[in-house]
């Protein structure tokens, strides 16, 4: 790490070795199941650096910095007391801050007038397109999570505005063997149908525009048994209860226009449930924390994936202005969402008192949309800090040398789930959404839930631009706030299934 | 040629080869010959629901290859009991696998099964303790931890001091913030006080109070202390003390943690006339010391008018 200090161009990445494949195949996840990203792996056991270890780097250029990146604010608190996790996080702001403050550069990045490294679109699309290709065998490691990497990839190249119809007949021919006959897709041939499987297939699906592969009838059987009794959702036939399997499902349900009724068949008939919503919203509030953050499963600890998962739920079935704040306490979440924006590296973290990491961009960073709509708030104001999180994930968040991609925090290699998740926050961070209040929450002949297209969005004007200190070619397209794909691949896939039925 | 198709154990099975979909598949994974024999095997006997000793193995061999494997777990499951296969031997096998793969959903959810039919927890709590020495932040070790205690009542069995031991190696350590909440109020619904009873209440500001003395800028015993005011809906006048021991405003470094400001803000919110001095108190923490969350700040000023705090307006 000292030597990373003293060098200000930081050297190419030299080409990966099958073993550095294999780890990057291991960090995958499905919906990240806990940050899982090692924070602590690679803490030295011997450091004994001053709190902020950066801080000398500072001296020149900090007319310009934000002021979260002055040294008289880090320098405020500094416990004492060192534990892990106050170990850890010395060294990831060791790590950041001279790329954060432009002492350091990021080699083979453009960058621009400001002094930020511009957004590596070509390499970023380069990346995305290299995850398409045959994986070597270590990548058995995502066998069960592969239809992720068809998201990741086609999403992430539709944000970065590439035509990824061009996808359409390989992809609807690659998943037809993940659709099980009972419904839903599984992670691959001959596995069991799984929530978070079909989640992803969907979405790229939609965003290639291969929807009509998909057996609605045969889905909307299988979800109702996923459907439980308390009123959430299991991920597998016996597998675990979790928020993440709500928000699959609500996805599918609505996006699809599959029936509100539960099938005949649903277990949770038998307990008086009798569509897909009985209980939702109270399931969902119970997974709020004393902390006011959202949990995986009611009392577990609070998790920002889970709190997207959550509010993007809610917003499936109803507006946000009316599920969020009937099921949770929104000032308690919005206390602990502005909590976790991490300072001085501007990212956010997945818990208190872990580390930034990008794909919180994501988790995070699109929590604002949902939660200032359930506040009626307007555009003119915003709950917390765009530019840092821009700066993170431009100046720390991108790999450099020629590869591409985008990583967790500068000592992780990028992969795809990070790539798409970072891009996603940072078209959070960038445009404006708006919510019409007066738009149909349900869809008054067939029944089917319209409260998640009533979205609009808005670029940002030339003035936040400079404030941001970044430039037009730096900003991502608006991304959904529910259902994470383009506007234009959601408003296409809503008149699609206009007609309901199965 | 391989283990499966040469073993006469497995003749009677014709394998079930992966249907890759078309002529040129997306992300396709370049297979070893043993995973792809394996899951061949597996295909064919999941088709006619086969549970038997020889399926047991080749779960065990797949799971080997690929712990991720969500399929083979389930599968593995129902064969488990569909053979009534020794509980106990189970866990031990478990054990081995735990430690080699513990990021995993999956294994936490089989042991979870296991343990569940089995009906004793007796080696858990230590089993969980040793995960913990590997990543005191696993979210699923702490979510199997508090489903042990659910499950077997072990609420009094010293999981009050499990946490204490926790957070004596790590005070920063959420998770063991968040599972101390849950063997404090977990029992509510079955009428178990937890915060709302005085004396618990007392005890558990004394335990935060405690631990922000040791790192005044943890957020976890703020977060804490927030909670037990939402939920016990005890005035917040009584942390004031507390709160202005590490946010003075009045002397140049009298501040020493950022969330005491945030709370000293809402503690003077709901005095009489304090609106103005939270104001400036929700200032000082947008301009100085916490810039990065200037926009809260600001929103959190313009909720004063309204007449309640922000974070204690709503009971959880
Ligand atoms: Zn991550």
């Amino acid at each position: 790490m000292a030597q990373q200090q003293e060098t200000l161009r930081r050297e190419d990445e030299t080409e990966d070795t099958l073993d550095e494949a294999l780890r990057d195949g291991a960090r995958i996840e499905e919906l990240p199941s806990d940050d899982s990203d090692d924070d602590f792996e690679d803490v030295d056991e011997d450091f004994t650096g001053p709190p902020f270890p950066g801080k000398h780097l500072l001296k020149q250029n900090d007319l310009d910095l934000p002021p979260w990146l002055k040294p008289e604010t880090f320098a405020l608190f500094h416990d004492d007391l060192t534990t892990t996790t106050s170990e850890a996080q010395v060294k990831v702001t060791a790590d950041c801050l001279p790329l954060l403050t432009g002492k350091e550069r990021l080699n083979g990045l453009r960058y621009n007038k400001y002094g930020i490294p511009h957004l590596n679109r070509e390499k970023h699309v380069a990346f995305l397109k290299d995850w398409l290709e045959p994986l070597p065998a270590p990548y058995v490691v995502i066998d069960a999570s592969r239809p992720w990497v068809f998201y990741w990839t086609i999403g992430g190249l539709s944000f970065l505005e590439q035509d990824v119809s061009v996808y359409k007949q390989r992809l609807m021919e690659t998943v037809r063997p993940l659709q099980n006959p009972y419904g839903g897709f599984g992670g691959g041939h001959g596995q069991y149908s799984h929530l978070a499987g079909t989640y992803a297939c969907i979405l790229a699906l939609a965003a290639a525009g291969g929807l009509e592969a998909v057996d609605r009838k045969g889905l909307w059987h299988w979800l109702g048994q996923m459907k439980q009794s308390d009123g959430g959702f299991t991920m597998s036939k016996g597998a675990e209860e979790d928020i993440r399997g709500a928000y699959c499902a609500m996805t599918a349900i609505s996006l699809l226009n599959l029936p509100l009724d539960l099938p005949p068949d649903a277990p949770a008939r038998k307990a008086g449930l009798n569509t897909f919503t009985d209980r939702l919203g109270e399931w969902v509030g119970r997974c709020q924390t004393y902390e006011g953050g959202i949990a995986g499963a009611p009392t577990n600890e609070a998790h920002g994936a889970y709190a997207f998962c959550a509010l993007a739920c809610l917003s499936i079935i109803d507006a946000p202005h009316i599920s969020i704040p009937k099921y949770l306490d929104v000032q308690a979440l919005l206390s602990w969402l502005s909590g976790i924006q991490t300072t001085p590296e501007g990212g956010f973290a997945g818990r208190a008192n872990k580390l930034v990491d990008a794909c919180y961009s994501h988790w995070v960073g699109s929590c604002w949309a949902l939660i200032q709509a359930a506040l009626r708030i307007g555009k003119t104001q915003d709950l917390w800090s765009r530019e840092g999180l821009i700066r993170y994930l431009l100046c720390c968040a991108q790999q450099q040398g020629k590869k591409g991609g985008m990583r967790d925090k500068p000592s992780a290699r990028p992969d795809a789930y990070h790539t798409l998740y970072s891009l996603s926050g940072l078209s959070a961070a960038q445009n404006h959404y708006s919510y019409d209040y007066h738009g149909p929450s349900q869809d008054g002949e067939n029944g089917r839930l319209t409260a998640a297209f009533n979205w609009s969005a808005e670029g940002p004007s030339e003035a936040e631009l400079a404030a941001w200190k970044i430039e037009q070619e730096d900003v991502v397209i608006p991304i959904h706030p529910v259902f994470v794909l383009p506007l234009d691949v959601i408003e296409r896939t809503k008149q699609q299934f206009q007609k309901g039925g199965l | 040629m391989g283990k499966y198709s040469e073993d006469p154990a497995w003749a009677d099975i014709v394998p079930l080869p992966t249907d890759e979909g078309g002529p040129n598949p997306l992300a396709a994974i370049a297979y070893s010959d043993e995973y792809g024999e394996a899951m061949s095997y597996l295909r064919a006997v999941m088709a006619s629901n086969e549970f038997s000793p020889r399926v047991l193995e080749l779960t065990d061999d797949l799971i080997d290859m690929n712990p991720a494997h969500y399929t083979v777990w389930l599968y593995r499951a129902q064969c488990i009991f569909e053979l009534k296969y020794p509980l106990e031997d189970e866990l031990a096998w478990l054990n081995e696998t735990a430690l080699a793969h513990q990021k995993n959903y999956q294994i936490w959810h089989h042991r979870n099964t296991i343990v569940d039919k089995l009906g004793k927890w007796q080696g858990e709590a230590e089993f969980v303790e040793q995960m913990f020495e590997l990543d005191a932040k696993n979210y699923h070790v702490w979510s199997h931890r508090q489903w042990l205690v659910k499950r077997f009542g072990l609420w009094e069995e010293g999981e009050l001091e499990f946490t204490e031991r926790m957070l004596e190696k790590d005070v920063r350590n959420n998770s063991a913030w968040n599972h101390r909440w849950y063997i404090v109020n977990g029992r509510e619904a079955e009428g178990v006080r937890g915060v709302t009873h005085e004396g618990i209440r007392m005890r558990e500001i004394e335990f935060a109070r405690k631990a922000i003395a040791k790192a005044p800028q943890n957020a976890s015993p703020w977060s804490y202390l927030r909670g037990i005011v939402r939920k016990s809906g005890m005035p917040l006048a009584s942390l004031k003390e507390l709160v202005l021991q590490y946010a003075d405003t009045s002397k140049p470094d009298g501040v020493k943690s950022s969330h005491a400001l945030d709370l000293l803000a809402d503690v003077l919110a709901e005095g009489a006339d304090g609106k103005q001095q939270a104001s400036e108190a929700l200032d000082l923490l947008s301009t100085k010391y916490d810039p990065i969350r200037k926009n809260y700040w600001e929103y959190r000023k313009g909720l004063l008018g309204g007449g309640s705090s922000a974070s204690t307006a709503t009971a959880a």
